[in-house]
């Protein structure tokens, strides 16, 4: 009786906690549009139902869903291959001392520089086609890099020592030891590293032009003084990292569900 | 190769703190050794020598450099996001198909026989006493030639005792086996055991 009581006074809570939350963004939501009506001037700010429409204006054509793919695509590109080689230097680094130390200096550079001086310098070097890649790889490398490493360090030792005496080697202790002692670590990495790539894949678009890219259609956005369609372009910016952040954490979880519950 | 486990004229300490001084003992291959002795007298220490995690400060571990191992640590020492199915299958490498079906039938028959629940539960999930169990069937199970056991029944009520005893009992038949325990009850389920006793620095039969 008393969990049940408890259960329901949770449920509860949670449904009052999501009224709360939902009322504060319908509060902002709608100062926002009473500011826009009472500057009634397009260019400096548009509301949320203008938005919306335009918004609705611009899923409806295939060039956004061009765009979106493109953007998506390289940047995903980019992040899938700081991952890979984030993860692959941190196994390297914790095994040899020395590669550490020799990488060190590196991630410290690329986690230090901003993002527009990368995206300058890398300019030089490949084209515009090419840049979000690069810059969405940079971003995420550190972060995957850092993460990874530092799950390794955590792995408890008795389990390695079990592993040892067992004759547990090779790819097989990577599997059954070290992966689910880096997996929480490896899980924030890539979804504070997706976030990253992402928004400066997107920055990195608006300076360097791409054609048919997100990017583009802010800076054409910009130079139009087409306010709406900058507002719509962000609202689908953010909407596509959610939904992108959600569906890679649920799909990781679920993956690890299904790989605890093998028999 | 199995057996043939030896220590000679071996110092152990621990800083200041001398484990063992001057140890020499001689381990008859596919028996099983019980090592009785109070706490903190080096049991472990031995076990972890013989198991090659520890180097003596001085004198000569011998082991049969083909053996394979298995353990029962202190701890569980499990992978607590796998089954108990999974972790007693660890050090068998990967298994498919047919071989993976016999091998998991044994394990689901062992579980049964010792009173686990066979189950897609990850063990982070299970108690204290059946990890425990659990740990203890990932040794039993292993393909090894020695068997090494550190208090395995330590907290464990009679039945269930007895349950674990009649499975393992048969399983280290022809095995290398030290089974480290303070627990003089113990005693009676190896009757044909050598009792070494580790004290003072030393272990003698």
């Amino acid at each position: 009786m008393q969990g049940e009581k408890n259960l329901g006074s949770q449920g509860g809570g949670r449904f009052r906690a999501w009224a709360s939350r939902l009322a504060a963004v319908a509060f902002w939501l709608a100062v926002w549009e009473l500011a826009a009506r009472a500057i009634d001037l397009k260019i400096i700010l548009v509301g949320p139902s203008q938005v919306l429409v335009r918004l609705a204006e611009l899923v409806a054509t295939g060039e956004f869903w061009a765009s979106v793919a493109l953007s998506f695509g390289r940047i995903a590109l980019g992040f899938l291959a700081a991952l890979l080689l984030g993860a692959a230097l941190a196994a390297l680094a914790s095994r040899w001392r020395a590669v550490r130390e020799l990488v060190a200096p590196v991630m410290g550079a690329v986690k230090a520089v901003p993002v527009a001086s990368f995206v300058i310098l890398v300019l030089l070097w490949v084209s515009s086609r090419e840049l979000s890649i690069v810059i969405a790889f940079l971003m995420a490398l550190p972060v995957v890099y850092t993460n990874v490493l530092e799950g390794i360090e955590q792995t408890d030792p008795t389990l390695v020592e079990m592993a040892e005496v067992f004759g547990i080697r090779g790819w097989e202790r990577v599997r059954l030891v070290y992966a689910s002692q880096v997996l929480p670590y490896a899980r924030a990495a890539i979804s504070l590293g997706l976030g990253l790539s992402w928004k400066a894949g997107i920055a990195a678009e608006v300076i360097g032009l791409p054609d048919f890219t997100i990017g583009e259609h802010l800076y054409d956005a910009k130079v139009y003084l087409d306010t709406p369609s900058l507002f719509a372009w962000t609202v689908a910016i953010v909407a596509l990292s959610a939904l992108v952040e959600w569906v890679v954490s649920h799909g990781m979880a679920a993956a690890q569900a299904r790989w605890e519950a093998r028999p | 190769m199995t057996g043939g486990f030896a220590l000679r004229r071996v110092d152990k300490a621990y800083g200041d703190l001398v484990v063992l001084s001057g140890v020499t003992a001689e381990f008859a291959p596919a028996r099983a050794h019980v090592l009785m002795g109070p706490s903190g007298a080096g049991k472990t220490t031995l076990l972890r020598l013989l198991m090659g995690l520890e180097e003596p400060d001085v004198g000569l571990v011998e082991r049969p450099g083909s053996a394979r191992l298995a353990a029962t640590f202190q701890e569980d020492r499990l992978l607590d996001g796998l089954t108990a199915t999974a972790n007693i299958r660890a050090p068998h490498g990967r298994m498919r198909g047919a071989e993976l079906a016999a091998f998991l039938a044994r394990e689901r028959a062992a579980l049964a026989s010792v009173g686990l629940p066979v189950d897609a539960r990850p063990v982070r999930e299970l108690s204290g006493g059946q990890r425990r169990r659990v740990s203890i069937l990932r040794c039993a199970l292993a393909d090894a030639d020695a068997l090494f056991f550190d208090e395995p029944l330590k907290g464990m009520d009679d039945a269930t005792v007895g349950r674990v005893m009649a499975f393992l009992l048969p399983e280290m038949e022809g095995r290398t086996v030290f089974w480290v325990t303070h627990d003089e009850r113990e005693l009676a389920w190896f009757p044909r055991a050598e009792r070494w006793h580790v004290a003072g620095g030393t272990t003698r039969r």
